[in-house]
């Protein structure tokens, strides 16, 4: 429980404490503002392992005037979930070793890291409705500070777009979230997750389910970010240092789906079988937008931001099939995403810091001539992205694919068939846009201008990251055995 | 044996006796000695601690509970009764008076015209208007109350004799003016339709049977929700509030902001209350003008560039959260509304205690001006901190955790009553909100100096800003950091 508690409390504090310490950006507290982090992720992350391991449970009370208590544990949906923010926790701080933030003080910078930790922690740990979207928001303000203020400074105005656009968008997806949430909570007269999850809709008509259910869709759809929700995200991720992009493709966005699963799927199994067709179509729409997006793409962390689009749509439509096969791929895909995206993204930020700009169409240097090690993880990452067997992202896409070929009994098959069909078109796109951009950077033999190749923090960081890549590519049960059983649980009325 | 007409318990009556005596005594002490101008200020913080004493038993008493006097012989009906909701309402109005005189305290250096025992005794009059209309059961004591909370204000916004403040004042005065009309006539339609000068359910049930007196009640309590609405400034009642905020000089403002609205609202909730058995129809009246405060107030603040009066929009937006559970009627709704107002309260007598510390420190024109508050975290790091809670706590998002908790507090009740349109409204305001504030944010946090301003920062001596200001933003800082980490602090007030 103290362990728990206190996987919690370092975040916070180390977060809270560097931001009200730091104001000038002397050299030196850079330094040490990095060390404090590293040391707080680390012991976070060693914390967080325990948790997992140990399966503590909290509950304190909270606000007895609103019936909110501090419910914290940890099950098998939620653990590769919170292994995956400890370790990013730590790969950021690491990376950031090699490129320093600028724009700011490095305190606040490191700071606003912290506490979107916590907040990503927190939110996968809560057990209580309204916590889950109290944590849900602690992660706004300091990532619209990390895009706002340590973003690419080359167009301000974009930068205040960005910024503002991916706050308001979240602040409407989790408002309506919010309503969602206190009617289910009021209609079901609980707010504990677990016992939303047990209770599986009873004693609600199916009107209500669908009102709710749509209410939680489409505000958690905005974060996932569900088409045609999705336009705040690819300015976002243009704008944002790379530890913001790595954090908000790989961890923020899987709050959504981690959120769709324990407030929908859950507690809601009618209203939300009644909407699945929907909400899978709009998930194989953003498949096929994303794709083709990516395709003429110049800008490469728009291109990386729209596949992340993708990505989503294939989690949308695993979770969508009703099945456990589908909710099994749903989590798995969540996982491979956030390893693929943050390697594609760290990456990604290291060659515009290079480059000085992320254009496609600018003439550059092979990275298979002068950095070897770049390119490796280069070509791992995007094969990986095409879904190529072997790798993880072959897993998660595979099986939500196969989940909509073969969707539950109250999914209408023929209509899920149709949407299976168009996703196995997406992978081909998919692989269309990875190759695109393996010919343009990848290949060749221009050897100017050059630039160095990832060592130190940042090779350590994508080295992690490239074998995370194959060994759960190789060995997809490390995932699927952990979240088997909870989610069996879940799907056992609606499988067949 | 003479019986006295009323049982009068004057320890019961306290929190109103205390400012009441306290502005007495400012006079008197006056006319003795006539350049004492702290020992003014001295006077009514004692009066008005001593009345925040008063209020302590009251809080936090379980729903039913009542706190009564003035009472009529033979065990009849009380003319004085202040439950919890009216015990906290009295507390935050005695506290938010305490900060205004705080941030007018006489500066030394200025030979003021000696009006301060003036200022402080209408203060302290209107502040007794406040308390004493939180526990008004009778339609007499209600409305004389709030005349008396309202009519000094005026005087306070006309004092400092500028052409903005008479102006602002004729705004307020012409306001004044015709809600009394309204809520004079509203009286006499209460006691035609009830027969009753009591303001109390027992009252209402006898008219609501009744077919030809019904709509006589329904007319009073459009009537009432009309003037209410001139003093909450409520849209389409708000068009004096931008004019009287912006005339009046600061503290005058915050106390417009704070005790004015306490005040209006304990006045609502009394008619509220009693008018429960009516009905849904009664109060649709109040969900639209509560939907068209909030979104015409934020849409309004968002086009501001003068701080008072995005403060002033600000109030219209939220006013209109502030009224929105009463739109239901269910049991939270009275103890949602109470929640939001004093969260509302606190965060603004922050803001405003910031600006008018920077007032002092930066000069009047830069102040009030959102251009003044450019890369305000690097000139005052501690004033912006605290600007920055106070902010995000008005917009719901953490680290303004009281903020997003009162949200939540005030959308329940909206949930639970299945207004599912004005919900939806809510969370686009919800953003329409964030936007305003994190437009000010974002100035605040900005890191280049402007060209513009290096003349002026260099023109500009160095000014400290008065001690009592700065006792006030620490005061009104540190009770919502408090209130953030634990909100049950001050939901508890309110009672179960």
């Amino acid at each position: 429980m103290i362990l728990l508690l206190a996987a919690l409390a370092i975040p916070a504090l180390t977060g809270t404490a560097l931001i009200l310490t730091g104001r000038d950006s002397v050299r030196s507290s850079e330094a040490n503002a990095n060390l404090v982090s590293l040391v707080a992720s680390v012991a976070t992350a060693a914390l967080v392992v325990a948790t997992v391991i140990t399966r503590p449970k909290v509950d304190y009370q909270w606000l007895p005037s609103l019936g909110v208590r501090w419910q914290f544990s940890v099950d098998g949906i939620s653990a590769p979930l919170l292994i995956l923010t400890a370790a990013l926790g730590i790969a950021v701080v690491v990376h950031a070793r090699s490129y320093p933030p600028h724009g700011g003080s490095a305190t606040t910078f490191y700071g606003c890291l912290q506490l979107v930790e916590f907040g990503a922690l927190a939110t996968f740990l809560s057990r209580d409705a309204v916590v889950f979207f109290l944590s849900f928001e602690v992660v706004l303000i300091p990532m619209w500070v990390l895009i706002s203020r340590f973003g690419d400074s080359h167009d301000l105005p974009a930068r205040a777009d960005a910024s503002g656009r991916f706050v308001l968008y979240t602040v409407l997806g989790s408002t309506l979230m919010l309503v969602g949430i206190l009617a289910l909570v009021h209609s079901a007269g609980t707010a504990n997750l677990d016992a939303l999850a047990a209770a599986r809709g009873a004693g609600l008509g199916r009107s209500t389910q669908m009102v709710i259910a749509a209410l939680l869709l489409v505000g958690l759809g905005i974060k996932i970010p569900l088409w045609p929700f999705h336009t705040w995200l690819p300015p976002a991720h243009t704008i944002a240092p790379t530890a913001g992009s790595v954090l908000l493709a790989a961890i923020l966005l899987k709050m959504g789906t981690y959120g769709i699963v324990r407030l929908v799927i859950a507690p809601l199994p009618i209203g939300f079988g009644a909407l699945a067709p929907v909400f899978a179509a709009a998930g194989v729409i953003g498949i096929l937008w994303g794709g083709l997006a990516c395709l003429v793409e110049n800008d490469l962390k728009r291109l990386i931001a729209y596949s992340s689009v993708a990505h989503m749509g294939f989690v949308v439509l695993g979770l969508s099939s009703g099945t456990t096969v589908g909710l099994q791929a749903a989590l798995f895909a969540n996982i491979a995403h956030g390893v693929v995206s943050a390697l594609l993204f760290f990456l990604v930020g290291g060659l515009k810091e290079r480059w000085g700009s992320a254009d496609l169409a600018t003439a550059r240097a092979a990275l298979r001539e002068v950095s070897p090690r770049l390119g490796l993880a280069l070509v791992v990452g995007f094969a990986a992205s095409l879904g190529l067997p072997g790798l993880v992202g072959f897993w998660g896409e595979f099986l939500a694919m196969y989940s909509a070929w073969s969707p539950a009994a109250d999914r209408p098959e023929g209509f899920m068939r149709v949407l299976a069909v168009l996703a196995v078109t997406g992978t081909a796109v998919a692989a269309g846009y990875s190759l695109r951009v393996l010919r343009l950077i990848w290949s060749g033999d221009r050897t100017s201008p050059t630039h160095v190749d990832a060592h130190g923090g940042e090779w350590s960081v994508l080295a992690v990251l490239v074998s995370a890549v194959l060994v759960l590519g190789v060995a997809p049960g490390i995932v699927l055995n952990t979240t088997s059983k909870d989610v069996s649980v879940i799907t056992s009325e609606v499988s067949r | 044996m003479s019986q006295a007409v009323v049982a009068v318990n004057a320890g019961v009556l306290l929190p109103i006796l205390a400012p009441a005596i306290g502005a007495a005594v400012v006079l008197v002490v006056d006319i003795a000695a006539q350049r004492l101008r702290r020992t003014h200020y001295m006077i009514a913080l004692v009066s008005l601690v001593v009345g925040a004493v008063g209020t302590f038993a009251g809080l936090g008493m379980v729903a039913g509970d009542a706190r009564q006097t003035l009472c009529l012989p033979g065990g009849g009906q009380c003319m004085y009764a202040a439950d919890a909701v009216a015990s906290a309402l009295q507390l935050a109005a005695l506290l938010a008076a305490g900060v205004t005189l705080l941030l007018s305290w006489p500066d030394d250096k200025k030979q003021s015209s000696g009006g301060t025992a003036v200022i402080v005794s209408l203060v302290l009059a209107a502040t007794a208007g406040a308390t004493a209309v939180a526990g008004a059961r009778d339609l007499g004591s209600w409305l004389v109350a709030l005349e008396l909370a309202t009519l000094p204000t005026v005087a306070l916004v006309a004092l400092r004799g500028a052409r903005s403040a008479i102006s602002g004042a004729i705004a307020l005065l012409t306001t004044a003016l015709v809600s009394f009309g309204l809520l004079a006539l509203a009286a006499a339609l209460w006691f035609t339709a009830t027969g009753s000068g009591f303001l109390t359910p027992a009252a209402a049930l006898t008219a609501i049977d009744d077919p030809t007196r019904r709509p006589i009640l329904v007319l009073a309590v459009a009537l009432v929700v009309a003037g209410i609405g001139f003093k909450l400034s409520l849209v389409p009642f708000h068009a004096w509030t931008p004019e009287a905020y912006d005339g009046a000089p600061l503290p005058i403002a915050a106390f417009l902001a704070g005790v004015s609205k306490i005040a209006a609202l304990a006045a609502l909730l009394i008619v509220i209350r009693a008018i429960a058995p009516l009905g849904a129809p009664a109060l649709i009246s109040i969900a639209i003008v509560a939907a068209a405060s909030m979104t015409l107030g934020n849409i309004m603040a968002l086009r501001q560039n003068g701080v008072v009066r995005l403060l002033a929009w600000s109030t219209v937006a939220q006013a209109g959260w502030v009224v929105m559970p009463l739109a239901t009627v269910t049991s939270g709704a009275v103890f949602a509304s109470g929640a939001y107002l004093l969260a509302y309260v606190l965060a603004t007598l922050l803001v405003f205690a910031v600006v008018a510390a920077l007032v002092q420190t930066r000069g009047a024109a830069r102040a009030r001006d959102l251009s003044g508050y450019h890369a305000l975290v690097h000139d005052h790091p501690v004033l912006a901190a605290a600007l920055g809670l106070a902010l995000l706590s008005l917009a719901g998002l953490p680290p303004g955790v009281l903020g997003l908790v009162a949200k939540v507090t005030a959308l329940r009740p909206v949930v639970a009553g299945e207004l599912w349109w004005l919900a939806v409204i809510a969370a686009v305001n919800a953003v329409l909100g964030v936007a305003v504030y994190l437009r000010w944010l974002r100035v605040v946090m900005a890191t280049a100096e402007p060209d513009t301003d290096v003349t002026a920062s260099v023109a500009a001596p160095a000014l400290s800003a008065h001690p009592a200001t700065l006792v006030a933003v620490g005061l009104a800082a540190v009770a919502l950091v408090v209130t953030s980490m634990n909100p049950q602090l001050i939901l508890g007030l309110l009672g179960s």
